[in-house]
């Protein structure tokens, strides 16, 4: 958003306003003259599951004939990557947490902002960490404070905006709580609610230490346990607390499993295992997919976010880098914001995923209005009835409800020591 | 002469791929380490931290705690099964067979395979509604799935096979004129098993044993899994520093595990020493 | 011997260690017909050879083929790489020799490191050295250091008392080193040999924690399996399951079929 626009944003402003901007033709999509002889070039790109999809390369290649060859790994076992054995791609697709540690190590190199197209178009979120003027920076590894650098090689990240770029910003998310209502009675409002001792036995958190205890924290702060001066980077007393807390929970038999993958959410769901979770709204669709009740329940005291997106290696350079910048500019130019949209996630670039959705599709994810016909899956299948509406509403809704980010914290070794106690207790 | 020819092969790749990065291991367990990268240095804070923490003495006793019970179930259950196969099968061709029908099951990815034991022992698995099906119980039992019995359970699945095949290898090469001459000598079945098999089947016992014990100890997956991420091992503990690139810790973490089995190795080897009986 | 009762005991035994062998498996198939909404777990959602076609069709995310094929073939290389080594090394241990006791205690150590570590030495170590990682090169490597410690201590338990007496028959007929082997020590050894054969392809073909840093760009499967866990996952995983479980028994009915027809004709 240009400074001007920014000022006039209101709810679903930005929305309105990247409306009317497509509207008036100054978009004109992404650039069509692509260079000849980037055609041949072969992009490797490491990335999770989340976004490491085969209909991405597919179409890079109708579009703009670059070969993206894609490996899907964990989440943990690419920071290893990326910090050790940079050599083995071009292209990383990664979280902002990672990055806060990954960046540092010195194997990626900043991105230049001029080179692309849409960077101002990118959601303020990821610049100025407010999807609003007026609203809250949220807590936490917010994107923006690792998301830029002085230069080209620099590895220490700016607090304010920068011509380089550690990641363009691809995918973002707010998580909350899931639960099944069919094994539920009673409306659930708050975190604290996941700690409800009528759920024991049948209640799951992350096991990701730096997203375990945000979850954590978020409950205790509902439960009127603990109010921590910054929920994102605690100090060493608010981990005791914090950790003390769970490992009682734990004590207790209040906790069914952790889950560490997307995978093992939906099945613990799925199973009835569990009822109550942290849990990722596609996850909670995947379960709704299979004929059973699942609902992504907002809470009084908001969102725990994230948000990845795609770095270039440093060894990547001449015309493969031309080639990289190529495809980073595809990925905001549309067509694959739309694909991510339609899935539950969120795109960094609204106004063009815009121009590649239906009405009916923006209106349905974007803008939280029930849906005007059937809303389909990539693969076709029906994935919500016409008339549905989106748990959790508009964009705005729940993206400008975002109370942490899954976070870094300076004492990290400390809570990591803090965290083995848990899962020993 | 001929006998390094012959074992240089084996030298040479344990000295690439293992003796390069053990060391580098080691140097790294001495190394300094933030958030964000790696200090060249010599400090002993990563050992220091190892030992005096409580929760490495606590893992360190949950870890014993999965490799004895797991030990005791598969070395009883793995010798009956190799005995099976070697007095009471009859022939090479049905003893293939049946150990590759014992195999076949490890051909599916391991990871499917974890996957599905959460429909197999869940509440609304496969076990409890055959258990419920027969009357035996009438609600479904919790502790079958992310328990301790899960982890113990999971862990005789995979490793059984480790301890029969020695034992079986080794049985096989038992004088059969012996336990002929025993049985003439009127000894019945316990006795001919206690004196005459179990004395040879040592070294077999022994193997078997150091496979399971050094799985057990190592494992991070199983125990994760079949817990659901409530329990803690070794493997575990290192695996966790390692995913959040505290590699400095988790190679002070491995030298410590890395000696602890050594030793248990040793002393396995000291009660039977499989080379001395070659 | 045991009795009749002992037998029926054993076999009894052997049975249910069987079934308990196959309850994820006997899982896996039911599951893997699910209906096209179904899921991963129960329940049922329908009755359906859905999943079956999927599994010929691209994937949302990963690719099944490519990664079979890689793993097939690291797989072929790290057995026959297993056999050569640990037959050769067995025979070495029979003796002792200068740095035999290091040498086994190394690789008894090979066998204890944590696997994510090793993986993750070799990957440095290549790193600091600039070569690449391949899943046919460093992968190959990393499992070794796995596979190899299970021949030798195999081939060891072999070599326990295997009567020298033979060979030396064969050498005071004339026969060179080479010629003692081929026709004297390996008949003997070789069903173990097929064991360690068994063991390397099982141990190799289903090993992730040493691959995952020493692959380079390339997923084996189980790789490519992990990675498809951190999204969406289908009951394909189970048709896989299912299907490589059909094909490991047709493969072994097959040869089994070949053996015995081989042997009657010899009859």
């Amino acid at each position: 958003m240009t400074d001007k626009t920014k000022m006039t944003l209101g709810r679903r402003g930005a929305l309105a306003l990247a409306g009317a901007a497509v509207g008036s033709g100054t978009i004109t999509g992404f650039p069509t003259i692509w260079a000849q002889n980037i055609r041949d070039i072969t992009l490797r790109q490491v990335g999770t599951g989340v976004s490491g999809l085969n209909a991405i390369a597919e179409q890079c290649k109708r579009d703009t004939g670059i070969t993206l060859q894609l490996t899907v790994m964990d989440t943990d076992a690419l920071a290893q990557r990326i910090a050790t054995q940079s050599r083995t791609f071009d292209i990383a697709d990664v979280e902002y947490m990672t990055t806060k540690k990954t960046y540092p190590v010195g194997t990626m190199q900043a991105i230049e902002k001029r080179r692309i197209t849409n960077a101002d178009k990118i959601v303020p979120i990821f610049t100025s960490g407010r999807l609003t003027p007026t609203s809250q920076v949220a807590q936490g590894t917010a994107p923006h404070t690792v998301g830029f650098v002085a230069n080209r090689l620099a590895t220490a990240f700016e607090p304010t905006q920068t011509e380089w770029m550690t990641l363009i910003p691809t995918i973002y998310n707010a998580d909350t709580l899931g639960i099944r209502p069919d094994l539920i009675s009673r409306p659930i409002r708050n975190w604290k609610d996941l700690v409800d001792p009528a759920f024991r036995g049948k209640a799951s958190i992350v096991n990701v230490p730096n997203i375990g205890i945000m979850d954590a924290a978020m409950v205790m702060e509902s439960a009127g346990q603990l109010r921590y001066i910054d929920k994102g980077n605690m100090t060493r007393a608010e981990i005791d607390r914090t950790t003390a807390f769970l490992i009682d929970l734990k004590r207790q038999g209040h906790f069914r499993a952790f889950w560490k993958t997307f995978d093992e959410s939906v099945n613990l769901m799925a199973s009835g295992e569990v009822i109550i979770q942290s849990m990722w709204s596609p996850a909670v669709a995947a379960v709704r997919s299979r004929g059973i009740a699942c609902v992504y329940q907002p809470l009084e005291e908001g969102y725990r976010a994230w948000g990845g997106g795609l770095g270039i290696a440093r060894h990547v350079s001449g015309l493969q880098l031309d080639a990289a910048y190529e495809y980073l500019n595809w990925y905001l130019s549309g067509w694959v914001g739309a694909y991510l949209n339609r899935q539950g996630y969120y795109s960094a670039v609204l106004e063009t995923a815009r121009t590649q959705m239906s009405a009916p599709e923006w209106d349905f994810w974007m803008e939280g209005k029930p849906a005007a016909a059937d809303i389909l899956a990539p693969d076709g299948r029906v994935m919500e009835r016409a008339g549905t509406v989106r748990d959790g509403g508009s964009f705005t809704e729940r993206m400008g409800r975002v109370s942490c980010w899954n976070s870094v914290m300076n004492e990290e070794r400390y809570m990591v020591q803090k965290w083995n106690e848990f899962i020993a207790a | 002469m001929r006998a390094w020819f012959l074992a240089a092969p084996l030298a040479l790749v344990l000295a690439a791929f293992l003796l390069v990065p053990l060391a580098m291991l080691v140097a790294v367990s001495f190394y300094d380490y933030d958030s964000f990268r790696l200090i060249p240095d010599f400090v002993t804070t990563n050992y220091v931290e190892v030992f005096g923490s409580m929760v490495t003495w606590r893992t360190y006793g949950k870890t014993f705690f999965f490799a004895g019970i797991t030990w005791a179930i598969t070395l009883l259950v793995g010798f009956w099964v190799a005995y099976y196969l070697a007095f009471v099968v009859e022939g090479t061709g049905k003893r293939t067979v049946l150990f590759l029908l014992c195999t076949i099951p490890f051909w599916t990815s391991n990871l499917i395979r974890m996957i599905a034991w959460v429909p197999f022992l869940g509440r609304n698995g496969l076990a409890n509604r055959a258990l419920q099906g027969a009357g035996i119980t009438d609600q479904p039992l919790e502790f079958l799935l992310f328990s301790e019995f899960a982890v113990v359970l999971a862990f005789v699945h995979l490793y059984t096979l480790f301890m029969v095949v020695p034992i079986f290898n080794t049985m096989m090469r038992v004088d059969r004129r012996l336990i002929e001459a025993a049985v003439d000598a009127g000894a019945g079945f316990w006795r001919v098993l206690w004196f005459v098999i179990l004395p040879l089947c040592k070294p077999g016992i022994a193997i078997g044993s150091i496979f399971v014990i050094v799985l057990v100890m190592g494992d991070f997956v199983t125990v994760r899994l079949m817990s659901g991420g409530q329990s803690a091992s070794v493997g575990l503990m290192i695996s966790n520093q390692i995913s959040l690139l505290q590699y400095p810790a988790a190679a002070a973490n491995a030298v410590v595990l890395l000696i602890v089995v050594l030793m248990m190795v040793a002393a396995i080897l000291r009660i039977v020493d499989i080379r001395k009986e070659l | 011997m045991p009795g009749r009762l002992g037998r029926g005991l054993l076999t009894a035994l052997f049975v249910a260690f069987v079934l308990f062998l196959y309850g994820p498996t006997l899982t896996i198939v039911v599951l893997s017909f699910q209906g096209p909404d179904g899921g991963l777990t129960f329940p049922m959602n329908g009755v359906s050879l859905h999943w079956f076609r999927r599994l010929f069709e691209r994937q949302a995310v990963g690719d099944f083929g490519a990664s079979i094929t890689r793993s097939l073939a690291l797989a072929a290389m790290v057995t026959l790489a297993t056999v050569v080594i640990s037959l050769a090394a067995g025979m070495a241990f029979r003796r002792r020799f200068v740095g035999s006791a290091a040498l086994f205690y190394l690789t008894i150590t090979s066998l204890i490191l944590p696997s994510i570590l090793v993986g993750l030495g070799i990957g440095l170590a290549f790193n600091q050295a600039e070569i690449d990682t391949h899943w046919w090169g460093s992968a190959l490597g990393a499992q070794l250091t796995w596979t190899l410690p299970f021949g030798l201590l195999i081939m060891l338990a072999v070599f326990n008392r295997f009567d020298g007496a033979w060979e030396e028959a064969a050498r005071d007929l004339g026969a060179t080193s080479w010629q003692s082997f081929a026709h004297v020590v390996l008949p003997i050894v070789a069903p173990s040999v097929i064991g360690i054969a068994l063991f390397g392809f099982t141990l190799s073909f289903d090993e992730f924690a040493r691959t995952m840093l020493t692959a380079g760009t390339d997923n084996t499967l189980p790789l490519e399996i992990l990675g498809m866990t951190t999204t969406v996952t289908t009951p394909v995983l189970y048709a896989l399951g299912t299907a490589s479980t059909l094909v490991s028994f047709l493969a072994i009915g097959l040869a089994l079929a070949l053996l015995w027809r081989a042997r009657r004709q010899r009859a």
